[in-house]
């Protein structure tokens, strides 16, 4: 197990197209690291700068206090998890997760004990003997972790291993790695576009946007005070929604119209917009589907918070409702209990949790009420 | 419209493989037949009457020791031929394949001795073997040097560059497909895994490129088996009968002794013993072949 440090890592590709920017980042052991970033945005490439599948073009990469730069992939003790499995199809089960072991000259007793202990582990013992073309999805997904597993590596290396799998089979696999995580104590970094694994698996997210990394935090501080308009419309599923909303100034009261839509700041948060001077300005107002209700008695609590639109669209999910309505010229959904009166084409009016907003500029995107 | 009726099958049948059903036939299979037909004749190649002569014409084929001889040298020119043409071209498609400078260039630069004739290819290389390599010969030694091809070792080493020069780069293609068939990550697997280069392409890249090797191999053993006209051009035999290959012993038989049923006799012998060795070679081959 092993602490890894990433510090101002570039990579600049030869035709000068700058992939990964200013990338600094201390994993402590035993950390279970996501990256999480739309396509293309840098997220793979540093995983393989960490991997030396790629070159690091400046900065320093160290894994227990070693320079690993120039180090040899097979020299950096490590372990990785490919998209694609690669599984070698000439191998058997039991011969791919023993290969790296072979190539270390581990007595061949040794190297099918660690393999039994890890197909035991991964529920593959009936398939050691099998090719990889014989197996499905799922298993061969299990023997990509198991031939990992086998090497017992300082760091444990994902690039977006669950993304060839069906829906359902992805959030069994997704629970599996958690409990392996669990189990072997390993240090991890996992790379996804999937912000739902991001969530669910990670002890800190690191979400990147055009190779500069964006923010990093534990995921449930990056759903409740994301940085940026970026990290708040990645985070979270559905999304977060955004409004334009104009800034009015009263005496020692601020307020937001949206349309014909008017909200009352909250004091803890009015503070931002007097004194920023945003009074009369543009701000964008972020809020979690979740926070917007439509129950009675929330709506009658807060008259001054209330919005009013017409249905456009009722998913009815079963444990929750997805309610898709208009304000302002912006989509917005609010997640409702199933109980809910409301219909497609019904005129509604829904109250906003205003101690659970956000507001952002509109030029610098950056969150005005963030705060470490 | 009865799509399941045999009427309409038949029909959709000979609409798409009619064609080259025909053509087959007529190229390969009835000359085939007609030629096992000559084999039991003792025709001239010329007169109108084929008298039968029962297996004769085999058992004069496998009491000519001429065509044992010549069948021996052309199993000793193809297992060097094979072996030679099938490591240059598996090395030059590593090379093309490794990302060098200009690999496109390279491609198409070793490929173009296999657009050149047989008999053209030949020819030049007669004309490299007698003037140029003597003239830098004598200019060396100062003395007369001898053509390679008035030797009798040296006409076979000679037919064996040739073959390799004009065969290799057509291999060479296979082999980069092969080479690209197998995926970056199991090869980048293989070096997290802790190989080493040589290692990666000995335990991961060459058994995935099997298929690649199964067809080269197939390929260049077929056609070493029947050279003719690299070796017409480039040696005619020589010296002393002795660069006469199988196929070349096999023409003169029929064409120039006239001798017609006893050549296409031992012809039908070299086809027998080269399609036992190629689909040998295919059966073993295939065997442990894998998808990349």
């Amino acid at each position: 197990m092993a602490s890894l440090s990433l510090k101002h890592i570039e990579k600049v590709y030869e035709n000068g197209y700058h992939a990964v920017s200013d990338f600094n980042l201390e994993i402590e052991d035993k950390e279970f690291i996501i990256f999480v970033g739309p396509s293309g945005c840098g997220k793979s490439t540093t995983l393989r700068m960490i991997a030396g599948l790629e070159d690091i073009s400046s900065g320093e990469f160290l894994i227990d206090g070693v320079k690993m730069n120039d180090v040899e992939p097979k020299d950096r003790d490590i372990a990785m998890v490919f998209q694609s499995y690669a599984l070698y199809p000439h191998m058997t089960v039991r011969d791919n997760m023993g290969f790296a072991l072979k190539l270390r000259k581990v007595p061949q007793e040794e190297i099918n004990k660690k393999v039994d202990e890890a197909a035991k582990i991964l529920n593959l013992e009936k398939f050691l003997d099998r090719k990889p073309k014989a197996l499905s999805g799922g298993q061969r997904q299990r023997v990509a972790m198991g031939r990992a597993i086998v090497r017992n590596p300082k760091v444990f290396l994902m690039d977006e291993p669950l993304s060839n799998l069906d829906a359902k089979l992805r959030v069994q696999m997704r629970t599996e790695i958690s409990k392996l995580h669990e189990k072997l104590g390993t240090t991890i970094i996992y790379v996804t576009h999937d912000q739902t694994e991001a969530m669910t698996l990670g002890t800190r997210i690191v979400v990147m946007k055009d190779g500069i990394v964006q923010q990093i935090n534990t995921p449930d501080h990056l759903y409740n005070k994301p940085c940026n308009l970026f990290v708040a419309g990645f985070i979270g599923s559905p999304q977060m929604n955004f409004m334009d909303a104009v800034v009015e100034v009263k005496g020692s009261d601020a307020f937001l119209h949206i349309g014909e839509n008017t909200l009352k700041v909250p004091d803890d948060k009015k503070s931002v917009l007097i004194d920023g001077g945003y009074d009369g300005k543009t701000v964008v107002l972020g809020i979690r589907p979740e926070n917007i209700k439509d129950d009675p008695d929330f709506l009658a609590a807060n008259a001054d918070s209330q919005i009013k639109s017409t249905i456009g669209v009722k998913e009815q999910l079963g444990a929750e409702v997805f309610l898709y309505f208009d304000v302002n010229g912006a989509q917005t959904i609010a997640r409702v209990e199933p109980d809910t009166p409301l219909k497609t084409g019904s005129d509604a009016t829904f109250a906003l949790d205003m101690k659970k907003i956000h507001l952002f500029d509109k030029d610098t995107e950056l969150n005005l009420l963030y705060q470490e | 419209m009865q799509r399941n009726t045999m009427a309409y099958k038949s029909r959709q049948f000979l609409t798409f493989a009619g064609p080259a059903l025909i053509l087959f036939c007529m190229t390969i299979i009835v000359p085939f037949i007609y030629g096992l037909y000559l084999t039991f004749t003792s025709w001239d190649g010329v007169s109108a009457e084929k008298p039968f002569v029962g297996v004769a014409n085999y058992v004069s084929a496998f009491k000519d020791a001429y065509f044992w001889a010549a069948v021996g040298r052309t199993i000793i020119y193809s297992i060097f031929a094979v072996i030679l043409v099938n490591l240059v071209a598996f090395l030059l498609a590593y090379m093309v394949t490794s990302g060098v400078r200009g690999q496109n260039f390279f491609r198409a630069g070793f490929f173009i001795p296999n657009l050149i004739g047989g008999i053209v290819l030949g020819y030049v290389w007669k004309f490299v073997f007698n003037r140029a390599f003597v003239a830098i010969g004598n200019k060396i030694t100062g003395g007369e040097t001898p053509s390679l091809l008035s030797t009798t070792g040296g006409a076979m080493f000679c037919l064996i560059l040739v073959s390799v020069w004009q065969y290799a780069g057509y291999m060479m293609l296979i082999y980069v497909a092969g080479f690209m068939s197998v995926s970056d990550s199991l090869k980048e697997a293989a070096m997290i895994d802790g190989c080493t280069p040589s290692q990666a392409m000995r335990n991961v890249t060459i058994p995935l490129m099997r298929t690649s090797f199964t067809t080269c191999i197939f390929l260049s053993i077929t056609r070493c088996f029947v050279v003719y006209d690299v070796n017409l051009s480039l040696t005619k035999g020589e010296p002393f009968f002795s660069s006469v290959m199988a196929a070349m012993h096999v023409y003169n038989k029929a064409f120039t002794y006239k001798d017609y049923g006893t050549g296409q006799a031992e012809a039908l012998i070299l086809f027998i013993i080269c399609a036992i060795i190629g689909i040998t070679q295919v059966y073993v081959s295939k065997k442990g072949e894998v998808e990349a």
